[in-house]
């Protein structure tokens, strides 16, 4: 019986997952009405939050690139919010602050280090807008990425708006070079049945924006969370986006929002980042069973089977893995489901290569190592993530020993 | 714009984790150790795998034990095909006996025909010289016969004149009734005796006709002969026939008598009739080299470590078997081997190694 329901489960995680592909790709090529009604004349007041911790220069160059953004100058602000970096991204704030005048940059400091969530509710105090828009320090922003943003609010009942996320260094290493072929998927494909229902579980939090008020009656809750005592740091982003759909807003990825992140160029990195955010999902769907009628009653079934299903799915992926393999060792040589990954993968590195120029992949292998990463990714870091929950680590920043001081003063 | 900077935010997060109620530290301390565990598990078992795969597609010396048993579908019907295969050789022996005892009759009735052919032929000869000689003479008699019976009509056409002149002489009573009576049974037996001539010489033609041409007694005779040589020639095939069939009859006798030699070489039928219970195990060709009798056999805990001897590999079975991989569960081909165990529960091993231990201990 166990085996049977093990199996029904990772047969409708697969299939669930495949459809919402699918669907993505129908709804992408055909059915405008997952746009949002997108209004340019709405221009609320909007800060942009920006928490940094050892970026050195990037958070400069993040902010130069926000300076430059198409949106009047006297309705946004920028709050950079420095969470006691060892390096020197607190002078390098402090530079932009003096550099990019045509824009009002806030920057302060917190007394001690107290991770991003944290740090993007202490900048918030300081922010009176309409409109709030977490970013990440380590990213460029394209220059209609804030009215794009703030156009969406335009629609009723929209909450929360992300924006879509390049990778800005694809052919670094053939690690980011996956990692590109991942974040497209994510926004190009798996995320626009969600759009469609406006209902996306989890905006990225490199181009994250609210409404004030509703970050406001959220904020409370992002300072107390914690793992039996251990205070929460990551996966603000998820958990933001969560509570908005259970407040009752929709939220939604607009991908004419676009922002460009530099991503993790060495295997440790990439792991313990995606560690993180695994350990988001596996608190995300804790926190979905602690609540499922209440969640099954408000949100669309899409977004419960999302929530459910992701980590189940990997944990029972992984032992239906195991059993095969000690079953039949070899079921995994045949070569079909290979070919077949290695194809989906082929396709989708030609197609990023033909419409994301800017993402171009040049690495030959860079698909073959995807696939491997997926393999890898879907079945080992959930059930990884779940005995790690306690682990506070970012694991993409460098600790304080490692940092080098730079010349932010001269 | 206007810039600002703002003063240190106050962090609130450290008296949140000092003030840890008893509960959490609990719940920590038990997930902590419940995910070490956990991992370190996962971690043993993965790298356990991994060896035991390494392990398992390097070793040549591994064999898998298999038990065989007496009511095992393959042993019984190996048994059930070799009952079958010794009735065939039964009845095939009935009908050799009865193919040899026929082939015996045939070849003796044959050996009686052979010398009545120039005996037939011999006597045709003589009776066609003795023809030759007797036909001509014959003619000639036959001839005088007709010429003597033409003088004796002629004669014969008088008697009438005679026999009125004895009716005269008796009714002019010069001859007594009884000397008429007498010359008149002479006259008749006279007359008699002429058809009796003709008789006999319409006789003589038929007899010189037979003696000068092929006549019909002729003919039975070449017919006879006929017949002879038609039975000798039925006689000599159905005796090359049943030759024939003798020798491959013969010849499938003795080829299952050698399968039936062979299967009882065979580990199902050892299995299947043999008193004492047979430990078999399955070599992969690629372990064949060591697979060799006499050679010992160990049995390992974790079917790798800690091994012990436990007997030595007995007969090797030249039949190719199939089995699954013990490890990889792939189909694999090779041969089974006869085990002569020490420590009979090692037939219930996964797997037992031949020639040494695997791993030196």
């Amino acid at each position: 019986m166990a085996p049977v329901l093990m199996w029904l489960i990772m047969v409708l995680c697969l299939v669930i997952s495949v459809a919402k592909y699918l669907m993505g790709l129908i709804l992408r090529l055909a059915h405008p009405g997952a746009k949002v009604r997108k209004d340019y004349s709405y221009e609320p007041t909007v800060s942009v939050l920006m928490p940094c911790y050892n970026e050195g220069k990037t958070v400069y160059e993040t902010i130069e690139s926000i300076s430059k953004s198409n949106y009047p100058n006297e309705k946004f602000e920028v709050i950079a919010q420095d969470d006691c970096s060892a390096d020197d991204s607190f002078e390098w704030m402090l530079k932009a602050q003096r550099d990019f005048t045509n824009i009002r940059i806030r920057v302060g400091r917190n007394e001690e280090n107290c991770g991003k969530a944290r740090s993007v509710c202490n900048a918030l105090e300081h922010s009176v807008a309409e409109v709030i828009i977490s970013i990440d320090s380590d990213c460029i922003f394209h220059p209609e990425a804030i009215r794009e943003l703030t156009a969406c609010f335009g629609e009723p009942g929209i909450g929360s708006v992300g924006g879509r996320v390049g990778v800005r260094n694809p052919n670094e290493s053939v690690i980011t070079a996956i990692q590109t072929i991942v974040y497209y998927t994510a926004f190009q494909l798996y995320k626009i049945p969600e759009n469609w229902t406006r209902s996306v579980c989890c905006i990225s939090g490199c181009l994250f924006a609210i409404r004030r008020e509703l970050l406001l009656e959220i904020e409370p809750s992002i300072r107390a969370r914690h793992w039996f005592g251990i205070p929460v740091n990551q996966g603000e982003d998820r958990f933001l986006t969560h509570q908005t759909l259970l407040r009752g807003y929709g939220t939604y990825i607009d991908n004419e929002a676009l922002c460009w992140t530099t991503v993790p160029n060495n295997l440790s990195q990439l792991f313990k980042q995606q560690l993180r955010w695994r350990r988001s999902i596996v608190r995300d769907f804790f926190f979905t069973l602690r609540s499922l009628p209440r969640h099954v009653w408000k949100l669309h079934p899409n977004t419960v089977l999302t929530l459910v299903l992701t980590p189940l799915g990997a944990i029972i992926g992984l032992l239906v893995v195991i059993t095969s393999l000690v079953s039949d060792p070899m079921a995994w040589a045949g070569p079909v489901p290979m070919i077949t990954a290695l194809a989906l993968a082929g396709v989708l590195t030609w197609w990023i290569n033909k419409f994301s120029v800017h993402e171009a992949i040049e690495h030959p292998l860079a698909f073959g190592a995807y696939v491997a990463w997926a393999v890898v990714s879907s079945l080992f870091l959930t059930p990884l993530a779940l005995c790690t929950m306690d682990s506070a680590d970012w694991g993409t920043r460098a600790k304080p020993s490692e940092v080098a001081v730079g010349n932010a003063n001269i | 714009m206007a810039t600002q900077t703002f003063e240190p935010v106050p962090a609130a997060t450290k008296k949140g984790a000092a003030k840890q109620p008893l509960h959490y530290r609990l719940m920590l301390t038990t997930y902590r150790i419940f995910a070490v565990t956990v991992l370190y598990l996962v971690l043993i078992g993965v790298v356990c795998y991994a060896f035991v795969m390494g392990f398992y597609a390097v070793n040549s010396t591994w064999a898998a034990p298999v038990i065989l048993s007496a009511q095992d579908e393959k042993s019984l019907d190996f048994r059930e095909k070799l009952v079958t295969s010794q009735q065939t050789i039964e009845d095939l022996r009935v009908d050799t006996a009865k193919l040899e005892k026929g082939l015996e009759e045939m070849q003796a009735h044959r050996a009686s025909l052979t010398p009545l052919e120039p005996e037939l032929e011999e006597a045709i000869n003589r009776e066609q010289a003795h023809d030759r000689a007797t036909g001509p003479q014959l003619a000639a008699l036959d001839k005088q016969k007709l010429a003597d019976n033409k003088k004796t009509q002629a004669l014969m056409e008088q008697l009438d004149s005679t026999r009125a002149d004895i009716q005269k002489d008796l009714a002019a009573g010069l001859i007594t009734r009884s000397d008429a009576t007498s010359e008149l049974a002479a006259l008749n037996q006279t007359e008699d005796g002429l058809t009796d001539s003709r008789i006999a010489e319409v006789l003589l033609t038929d007899e010189v006709l037979d003696k000068t041409n092929i006549g019909t007694s002729s003919l039975d005779v070449l017919e006879k002969q006929s017949e002879l040589r038609s039975e000798a020639a039925q006689l000599d095939v159905a005796i090359q026939v049943a030759d024939k069939q003798l020798n491959e009859e013969n010849r499938q006798i003795e080829r299952l008598h050698d399968a039936i030699q062979t299967a009882k070489q065979s580990p199902y039928y050892l299995n299947a009739a043999g008193q004492q219970r047979i430990y078999f195990a399955f070599v992969p060709y690629d372990d064949q080299a060591n697979a060799t009798p006499g050679s010992p056999i160990y049995d390992c805990y974790l079917n790798m470590i800690v091994c012990r001897k436990v007997g030595t590999v007995g007969k090797i079975f030249p039949g190719e078997q199939q089995a699954t991989h013990p490890i990889f569960k792939t189909q694999i081909r090779g041969f089974l081997i006869q085990m002569d165990l020490d420590h009979t529960e090692s037939a219930k091993s996964k797997t037992v190694f031949m020639g040494s231990k695997p791993l030196l201990f």
